[in-house]
C-alpha cells in the first residue's frame, strides 16, 4: 500500500502517508499531543507514555503507533486526557527539584531571583535590571519597602543568612539612576538607542483604552502591566502627584525622587496620568465608560460615604466583586486593591493591579476575565542536612556581605559577592521544560502522588554540564543519541525497575560519557536533567 | 584485587565477540569470578564488539549478575508464591539472624554467607524452599535454619559431593525396573540420594533388577516417589522413602542370587519386621507402599489426562531409544515427508491446518490461537524466520515449564521442530531461565544426542531439511517472558519489551519473522500430529481445547502437577484431586495466572477452568501456577506480595509501571501496616485501572489485576485493615502475640524463641515482649499445649 489514505481523529479526518504515525496525523490537525520521549531523528522510545491516544478500546502510544486506513482515534476527550495527566503526575512523584526556586514561589509578583542574582554575580546589570523589570512596577520601591517574604523562603537561610533579595533589587535600581541608564524599553525618537536595556513591552494586539482611577501601588501595577499588553491607559488620581499612599512613606524610607523616577519610567512607557482630577462631577463612571473600553477602580481603602457616591454595590466599606474575574456588576468597570480588600503589603497590593489587569487585558481581547493562572512547579520542600550541605559547596561560602558604605549601599562588587551566596536551587529549564510545561497545560497536581523522595543530586562537571539524575524521566533520547553516534563511552540505562537511573558506563562522569553528543543531548532533555552551566554560577 | 585476566580472554574466545554474545560472556564470567569484575567487563569491551554502555545496561538489568563480590556460599531464599504463603519471609529473617547478616546488607561480614531472594525455584509444592549452594531444602522452617546450615556445611567439610544423575550410563538388564522420579524437586527432597542407595543396593543383589531414573511423578507431595514394575507382580508405588530404606525395598521385592547375600536379606527382613512406625500400624518398608487404587491416589489421578506429560513417571528423560519406542517423532517424520528448504509444500500447509483444527491454544497466558500464529509466520516473506521455544517461565508459584523440560525434553524438541517445518524456519531456540539449571543441562543433553544421532543440524531426522537448535539461558528477569523482551535478552540487550505491532511474527528476532511458543503449547504438539486434531479438540470446553497443566501448590493437601482437561471446575482440582484444604481449615480462594492473574473466591470455585470463564472474573489461565488460599491467607498480603513482586520485575521502561507500580505497592504497604486512610484505598483502585491501561506491555499492563480481584472479591478484607485489622492474622504490623492460661510454663517457647522475647520463667506462664517480638510465629508452633494466641 503505497498511496496516501485517511484516519480520524476526534471526529476529524486527516490524510496520511504509509508508515506515518498517528502523533504526526494528529499535528497535522494541529493537535498539541504531548510528547516527552519523542525524537523524531530517535524514532519512538514509547517510555514515557504521555502522548497516549485511545484506539479501538485502548489506550497506546500515539508515537509509535503506525496509522493504518480507516482507524478512529480518540484524542482530546476527558478519558484520555486523564490518562496523560496520570502520567505526568506519576513522573512528578519521582521528579526531583523544584521548578521555580521557593524565593521565586513566594514573591507575589514572581521575579525570577536566581536569575537576576546569577546576572549580578557575573556584573551583567542591564541583564539584571531587565529580570528585575520584566516583572516588577516600581523596581526601585520594591527594593526599599518590599517585606520580602522571599527571603523567608531563601534555602540559604537553613545555613546561614538567607541572600539580600530586596537589596540587591535596590542596588539595581540606584545603579539604574545614577547611570543613566533607561530601564523604560520605549525608544526615543522612534528608534531604540543602543544603551537603552532590552525591550519590557510586548506588541499590542489591538489598541484598546482603559481608565485606571487611583494611582497608588495596585492603580500603578495594573497600569504598568496592561501598558505592556499594548492598551493605552490613563491614571486618573484626585492627588497633584502619582504614587497614592506611597507618597505618604517617610523619605527616609523612600526618597520622593525614587518615586519620581519610578512613575517616570510608566511615563515613558506610555501611560497617560491625569492629576487632580477626583471622581465625581464633572468625571463620573459613565462618562468615563464613554470614552474608555475598561475602567478599573484602584482608589484605595474607602470610607463611608467615598463608597456611597461611586453607587456601586458594596460589602461593608469594600465594593462588591467577582473574586475570579475583578469585575464589578457594572459592564467594563473592574476593582482591585484595597477598595475590594485591604491590603497591608505593597507587594500584594501590586500583585492586585497585576491580577485585575490581566482581568482587563482578557476582557478587552474577548476573552472570558480571570486572573494570572499560578504557574506550575514541582516542589522538592525541605532539603536535608546533606542536601542543603552539597548545596553549599557549589556556593560561595559565609554570612551575608555588608557594604562597606552603609548609606551608599552594596558596590557593584559587594553586590556580585552577595549574589554568589546564591544556591540556584532553581531549575535551569524552567520556562523551557516540556514537562513543565504539559503539567500546566493539564493542570496536573504535582502532589497527588506523595511519598518519600529521592535524595536531590546534583553534579557538576569541569566541564559546564550540570547532570541532576532526580529530574531524569529516563525517556531515553540521550541514550539512544549516544548510541547512534558511536559514542566511545557512552551513557546507559542501569538498574532495573523503578531504581533504573541514566549514567555513564563503570561509573564513569556523564561528561566523559558525552563526548560528542553533548550539546545535542542537553538541548534535546525534556527536562532540566541535563543543562549548561549559566555564566555567574558555580 | 587482581583478577587473572586470562579467563576473560578464554571466554571471549569461546563465546564470540558479537553484540548478541554479551549475556552468555557475563554468564561465563560470573560463573568464574562469582561476579562481574570491572577489569573483567573493561577487558570485554576490548576485544569484542560490545559497547561499554551495553556491558553496564546488561549487567546492571538481569538478577544473576553482580557487580560485587558475593560471599563464599550462597544462601538462596525463594519468594515464589507457594513460599511467600507458607512463611519464606520468616525463614528469611530467621536465616538471616542466624548467619549474622547486617540489615540492608546481603553478606555477612566475614564474606562466608550471601543471602538473596529468588523469584522462584519452582518448588512450589515443597515450600518454603531454600539453596544453600547447590543443596535444596523443602519444608524449611525457621527452626530448621540452623539444622540446615549445619548440614550444608557439614557437606562442604566432607567434600561428600552429591553424586550427579546426569551422566548416567543406563544399564538396561531387562525385567524388572524401579523407576525414581528425578525432577529437581524430587531431589529436593533427597530422590537423588535415594536413587543412589537403591542402585548400590540393586547391584549388590545382583543383575535382575534395572534403577531407571524417570521425570517427574506428578505427585509432588509424597516425594521421594518411587515406583517398582515388575512383569509379574505388576506395580508398587512407594511415597516418602529415604536412602536408609533402600536396602530393605530392594531385598523385599529381588531374590538375591548368591547365598552372602541370601542370608543378609533374611536378616534385614528379621530386622525389618521389627521396625515400627511412630502409630505401631504398619511395618517396615511396606508401610511406604501404596497401591494404585488406594483412594487418595486414584483421586489425585482420575480426573487427569495426560497429553503433555504423556508418559509421566514412565520415561527416562533422557533416552531418545525410549522416546522413539513410545511414538516419539513419529509426527515430526510425518510432517517432514515433502519439505525441503526453501520450498513451501502442502505438507507445510496440512500441518498448520491440523494445528488450526485442534483449536489449541497458546499456554503461556493469553490463549491465542497457536495455528493463527503459525500461519502468519508461515505467510510472511523472506528465507530467514526463527523458531523461539519460551521456557522462561517467570511465574512465582508455577513450574510446569520447568517439569516438562527437565521430563520430557525431546517431546518438546519434536513440537518446536515441527512448528520449524510448518513456518519454514531453520533456526531454533530454547530460551531457558537459567534458574532452572536441570531444564538447561537435559535439553542441551538431548539436543546434543540428536545432533550425534544425525537428526539435527543439516538434516532434521535425514532429511533434507536442516535445522540448528540451541540453548539460550535466561539471566533472571521476569519480563524476558514478554515476547519482544525475550528477543531483546536473545540479542544480547536489556530485556525491555517493545510497542507492538510489529508483533514479533513480522519483525522479530533480528528483525526476522519469529514464532514463539510455550513450553506446553510445544508439548502438545506431537500428540496433536499423531493422534489427530481431532481427538484433540474433543477434550476440552467449546472455545478452549485439549488439556491443561497446572502446579497445584499452597495451602493444600496433596500438592503436585497435574495435567487436567479444560473445563475441570476450580472445585474439581481443588477438593477432588488435591484432598482439599487441611483439617480444620477453610478453602479461600485460588490464586490463578500469578501475578497477572487474580484470586478466585471459593464461592466461584464451581468456575470452569477454561480460557473465557477466567478472564470473566478478572483472572487469567496464566502459565498454570494454581496456589491454594486458605483462611489464614490475607488477600490484602497476597495483593502487596504480587504487587511487591512486579514493580520489583518491571523493566522500568514505561511510567505506568515504573511508577504506577510502586505508588500501588506504597498504597499495599499501608494497608498492611494499618496506615492507610479511605483515600488511599480510593487512591489505589483509581490507579489499578490506569497502571491496566496505560502501560507499554502485557506485565504492566496485568500487573493490577490481583489488587483489582482482590478488591472485587475481598474489599471487607481492605476494610477490615483500614480499620487497623487483619483477618487472617498474617499482618505483622496488626496483630499482637500472647501466651493464655493454658501455659504449663514448660518454657520451649522461650529456648526456641530467637529474640529473647519471652523470659524463662519455669513452672508459671510465659509472657511475650510485645516490642522484641517479630511475630515470627516459632513460639506458636513450639508450643505443646497450643497457649499462644494470636489476636
Amino acid at each position: 500500500m503505497n498511496y496516501a489514505f485517511s484516519i480520524t481523529i476526534d471526529g476529524r479526518a486527516v490524510e496520511v502517508q504509509p508508515g506515518e504515525s498517528v502523533l504526526a496525523a494528529s499535528r497535522k490537525l494541529g493537535l498539541d499531543i504531548p510528547t516527552l520521549c519523542y525524537l523524531e531523528k530517535c524514532g519512538p522510545l514509547n517510555s514515557c507514555q504521555v502522548c497516549l491516544v485511545k484506539i479501538n478500546g485502548k489506550l497506546v502510544p500515539s508515537c509509535g503507533t503506525k496509522a493504518a486506513a480507516g482507524m478512529m482515534v480518540e484524542s482530546e476527550t476527558t478519558e484520555v486526557h486523564e490518562a496523560r495527566r496520570t502520567a505526568l503526575e506519576l513522573l512528578f512523584s519521582d521528579h526531583v527539584g523544584d521548578c521555580l526556586s521557593p524565593c521565586q514561589r513566594l514573591c507575589p509578583l514572581m521575579l525570577n531571583i536566581p536569575v537576576m542574582l546569577r546576572h549580578i554575580q557575573a556584573g551583567r546589570l542591564p541583564e539584571a535590571s531587565a529580570t528585575i523589570r520584566q516583572a516588577l512596577p516600581l523596581a526601585g520601591v520594591l527594593g526599599r519597602l518590599c517585606h520580602h517574604p522571599c527571603e523567608q523562603g531563601c534555602r540559604r537561610g537553613q545555613w546561614d543568612d538567607p541572600a539580600a533579595i530586596r537589596e540587591m533589587e535596590k542596588v539595581i535600581t540606584d545603579w539604574e539612576r545614577s547611570s543613566g541608564y533607561s530601564p523604560s524599553g520605549k525608544a526615543e525618537g522612534g528608534k531604540r538607542k543602543a544603551e537603552t536595556g532590552p525591550s519590557i513591552l510586548t506588541p499590542a494586539a489591538e489598541a484598546k483604552t482603559v481608565a485606571i482611577i487611583g494611582a497608588g501601588p495596585t492603580g500603578l501595577a495594573a497600569a504598568y502591566y496592561l501598558t505592556r499588553e499594548g492598551h493605552a491607559v490613563t491614571v486618573v488620581d484626585r492627588r497633584a502627584h502619582a504614587g497614592g499612599s506611597l507618597r505618604d512613606v517617610p523619605s527616609a524610607q523612600l526618597p520622593a525622587e525614587v518615586l519620581d523616577a519610578e512613575i517616570a519610567v510608566l511615563g515613558r512607557m506610555g501611560v497617560e496620568f491625569k492629576l487632580g482630577a477626583e471622581l465625581g462631577n464633572p468625571l463620573t463612571l459613565d462618562g468615563l465608560g464613554r470614552g474608555f473600553d475598561a475602567i478599573l477602580l484602584a482608589v484605595g481603602e474607602l470610607a463611608k460615604d467615598e463608597a456611597a457616591e461611586l453607587a456601586l454595590p458594596m460589602v461593608g466599606a469594600a465594593l462588591r466583586t467577582d473574586p475570579n474575574t475583578c469585575q464589578t456588576p457594572l459592564e467594563k468597570v473592574f476593582a482591585a486593591g484595597s477598595c475590594v480588600r485591604v491590603q497591608k503589603q505593597i507587594i500584594k497590593a501590586m500583585a492586585e493591579g497585576r491580577a485585575a489587569a490581566e482581568c482587563v487585558n482578557r476582557f478587552l481581547r474577548g476573552q472570558a476575565a480571570r486572573r494570572p493562572e499560578k504557574p506550575f512547579s514541582s516542589i522538592m520542600g525541605r532539603l536535608d542536612p546533606a542536601e542543603l550541605k552539597a548545596f553549599i559547596r557549589n556556593s560561595k561560602s559565609g554570612g551575608s556581605v555588608s557594604p562597606c558604605d552603609r548609606c551608599a549601599g552594596h558596590t557593584k562588587q559587594e553586590a556580585a559577592a552577595e549574589s554568589a551566596r546564591c544556591l540556584h536551587c532553581d531549575c535551569h529549564s524552567s520556562g523551557n521544560c516540556v514537562l513543565q510545561h504539559y503539567a500546566q497545560v493539564y493542570g496536573a497536581d504535582a502532589n497527588r502522588f506523595r511519598s518519600e523522595r529521592r535524595k536531590f543530586e546534583r553534579q557538576v562537571q569541569p566541564g559546564g554540564i550540570i547532570f541532576e539524575p532526580g529530574k531524569c524521566i529516563l525517556c531515553g533520547i540521550c541514550v539512544k543519541l549516544c548510541e547512534m553516534a558511536a559514542e566511545p563511552l557512552g551513557l546507559a540505562f542501569v538498574g532495573r525497575g523503578f531504581d533504573v537511573r541514566v549514567a555513564a558506563p563503570f561509573d564513569d562522569t556523564i561528561e566523559r560519557g558525552l563526548q560528542k553528543v553533548a550539546d545535542e543531548c542537553v538541548a534535546q532533555c525534556p527536562t532540566g536533567a541535563l543543562v549548561f552551566v549559566e555564566n555567574g554560577e558555580h | 584485587m587482581s583478577i587473572d585476566l586470562n579467563l576473560t580472554e578464554e571466554i571471549v574466545a569461546r563465546v564470540g565477540r558479537k553484540p548478541e554474545a554479551l549475556i552468555p560472556i557475563l554468564q561465563g564470567l560470573q560463573e568464574r569470578y562469582g561476579y562481574l569484575p570491572e577489569d573483567a567487563l573493561r577487558r570485554v569491551c576490548e576485544r569484542t564488539e560490545i559497547a561499554p554502555a551495553s556491558v553496564t545496561g546488561v549487567a546492571s538489568f538481569y538478577d544473576m549478575f553482580r557487580l560485587k563480590p558475593v560471599g563464599k556460599h550462597i544462601v538462596r531464599v525463594c519468594t515464589g508464591t507457594a513460599c511467600h504463603v507458607a512463611g519464606a519471609e520468616r525463614v528469611e529473617a530467621a536465616l538471616r539472624r542466624h548467619l549474622n547478616i547486617p540489615s540492608g546488607a546481603d553478606t555477612d561480614r566475614d564474606g562466608e554467607f550471601t543471602v538473596e531472594q529468588v523469584a522462584c525455584l519452582g518448588c512450589c509444592t515443597l515450600a518454603p524452599v531454600v539453596k544453600i549452594g547447590e543443596m535444596t531444602f523443602g519444608h524449611t522452617t525457621p527452626e530448621r535454619v540452623p539444622e540446615m546450615v549445619r548440614e550444608y556445611l557439614a557437606s562442604q567439610n566432607g567434600k561428600k559431593m552429591v553424586k550427579s544423575t546426569e551422566e548416567l550410563s543406563i544399564s538396561r538388564a531387562g525385567g524388572a525396573e524401579i523407576h525414581v522420579g528425578l525432577g529437581s524437586c524430587c531431589m529436593a527432597k533427597g530422590s537423588d540420594k535415594l536413587f543412589h542407595a537403591l542402585a548400590e543396593s540393586a547391584s549388590a543383589c545382583g543383575g535382575s533388577v534395572t534403577v531407571k531414573r524417570v521425570g517427574c511423578v506428578g505427585m509432588c507431595h509424597r516425594t521421594p516417589m518411587i515406583e517398582v514394575a515388575q512383569a509379574d507382580k505388576g506395580s508398587t508405588l512407594y511415597a516418602d522413602l529415604t536412602p536408609a530404606h533402600a536396602r530393605a525395598l530392594v531385598q523385599k521385592h529381588f531374590r538375591p542370587r548368591g547365598f552372602v547375600q541370601h542370608a543378609s536379606r533374611l536378616w534385614s527382613r528379621v530386622l525389618d519386621g521389627l521396625l515400627l512406625d511412630d502409630s505401631g500400624e504398619q511395618r517396615g518398608v511396606q508401610r511406604f507402599a501404596m497401591s494404585k487404587r488406594d483412594p487418595g491416589v486414584r483421586a489425585f489421578l482420575d480426573k487427569q489426562v495426560h497429553i503433555a506429560t504423556e508418559h509421566f513417571g514412565k520415561l527416562d528423560p533422557l533416552s531418545l531409544d525410549e522416546y522413539v519406542a513410545n511414538g516419539g517423532f513419529e509426527a515430526l517424520r510425518k510432517c517432514l515427508a515433502n519439505a525441503e528448504s526453501g520450498k513451501r509444500s502442502a505438507d507445510q500447509d496440512a500441518v498448520i491446518n491440523s494445528i488450526e483444527k485442534s483449536g489449541v491454544r497458546g499456554r503461556g497466558g493469553a490463549g491465542f490461537p497457536t495455528g493463527q500464529k503459525w500461519r502468519v509466520v508461515a505467510q510472511q516473506p523472506g528465507e530467514t524466520k526463527f523458531v523461539i521455544c519460551n521456557g522462561d517461565e517467570g511465574d512465582p508459584g508455577a513450574f510446569m515449564d520447568r517439569m516438562i523440560l527437565e521430563s520430557f525434553p525431546f517431546r518438546v524438541i519434536e513440537g518446536l521442530a515441527i512448528a520449524a517445518v510448518a513456518v519454514g524456519a531453520h533456526e531454533g531456540v530454547f530460551y531457558i531461565r537459567h534458574e532452572y539449571p536441570l531444564a538447561v543441562k537435559r535439553v542441551r543433553a538431548a539436543i546434543e544426542q540428536m545432533e550425534k544421532h544425525g537428526w539435527l543440524g543439516t538434516k532434521l531426522m535425514g532429511t533434507h531439511y536442516p535445522l540448528k537448535l540451541s540453548v539460550f539461558e535466561g539471566a533472571g528477569a521476569f519480563v524476558c517472558g514478554e515476547e519482544t523482551a525475550l528477543i531483546a535478552s536473545i540479542e544480547g540487550k536489556r530485556g525491555m519489551p517493545k510497542l507492538r505491532p510489529p508483533f514479533p511474527a513480522q519483525e522479530g528476532l533480528w528483525g526476522k519473522p519469529t514464532l514463539i511458543n510455550n513450553v506446553e503449547t510445544l508439548a502438545l504438539v506431537p500428540w496433536i500430529m499423531r493422534n489427530g486434531a481431532e481427538k484433540f479438540a474433543a477434550i476440552g470446553t467449546t472455545k478452549s481445547k485439549g488439556t491443561k497443566v497446572f502446579a497445584l501448590a499452597g495451602k493444600i493437601k496433596r500438592g503436585g502437577l497435574i495435567e487436567v482437561p479444560m473445563g475441570t471446575t476450580i472445585r474439581e482440582i481443588v477438593e477432588e484431586i488435591g484432598g482439599g484444604v487441611a483439617d480444620g481449615r477453610r478453602f479461600k480462594a485460588v490464586q490463578i495466572g500469578g501475578p497477572s492473574g487474580g484470586c478466585v473466591p471459593a464461592r466461584l470455585a464451581d468456575t470452569s477452568v477454561d480460557y473465557e470463564s477466567l478472564r470473566d472474573l478478572g483472572a487469567i489461565m496464566g502459565s498454570g501456577g494454581l496456589v491454594v488460599l486458605d483462611d489464614t491467607s490475607c488477600m490484602v498480603d497476597i495483593a502487596r506480595y504480587f504487587l511487591q513482586f512486579t514493580q520489583d520485575q518491571s523493566c522500568g521502561k514505561c511510567t505506568f509501571c515504573r511508577i504506577g507500580t510502586k505508588r500501588m505497592l506504597e498504597i499495599l504497604e499501608r494497608l498492611c501496616a494499618g496506615k492507610a486512610s479511605r483515600q488511599h484505598l480510593e487512591e489505589l483502585e483509581r490507579l489499578a485501572v490506569q497502571v491496566g491501561a496505560g502501560s507499554l506491555c502485557g506485565l504492566g499492563k496485568t500487573a493490577p489485576n490481583p489488587v483489582l480481584t482482590t478488591l472485587r472479591y475481598f474489599r471487607d478484607e481492605y476494610e477490615a485493615h483500614l480499620a487497623g485489622r487483619c483477618p487472617a492474622k498474617k499482618c505483622a504490623a496488626l496483630i499482637k502475640y500472647s501466651i493464655n492460661a493454658d501455659c504449663t510454663g514448660c518454657t520451649i517457647c522461650s529456648q526456641h524463641c530467637p529474640v529473647d522475647a519471652i523470659p524463662m520463667t519455669p513452672y508459671s506462664r510465659h509472657l511475650i515482649d510485645d516490642v522484641k517480638c517479630t511475630r515470627c510465629d516459632t513460639c506458636r508452633v513450639v508450643c505443646p499445649n497450643q497457649a499462644v494466641e494470636v489476636k
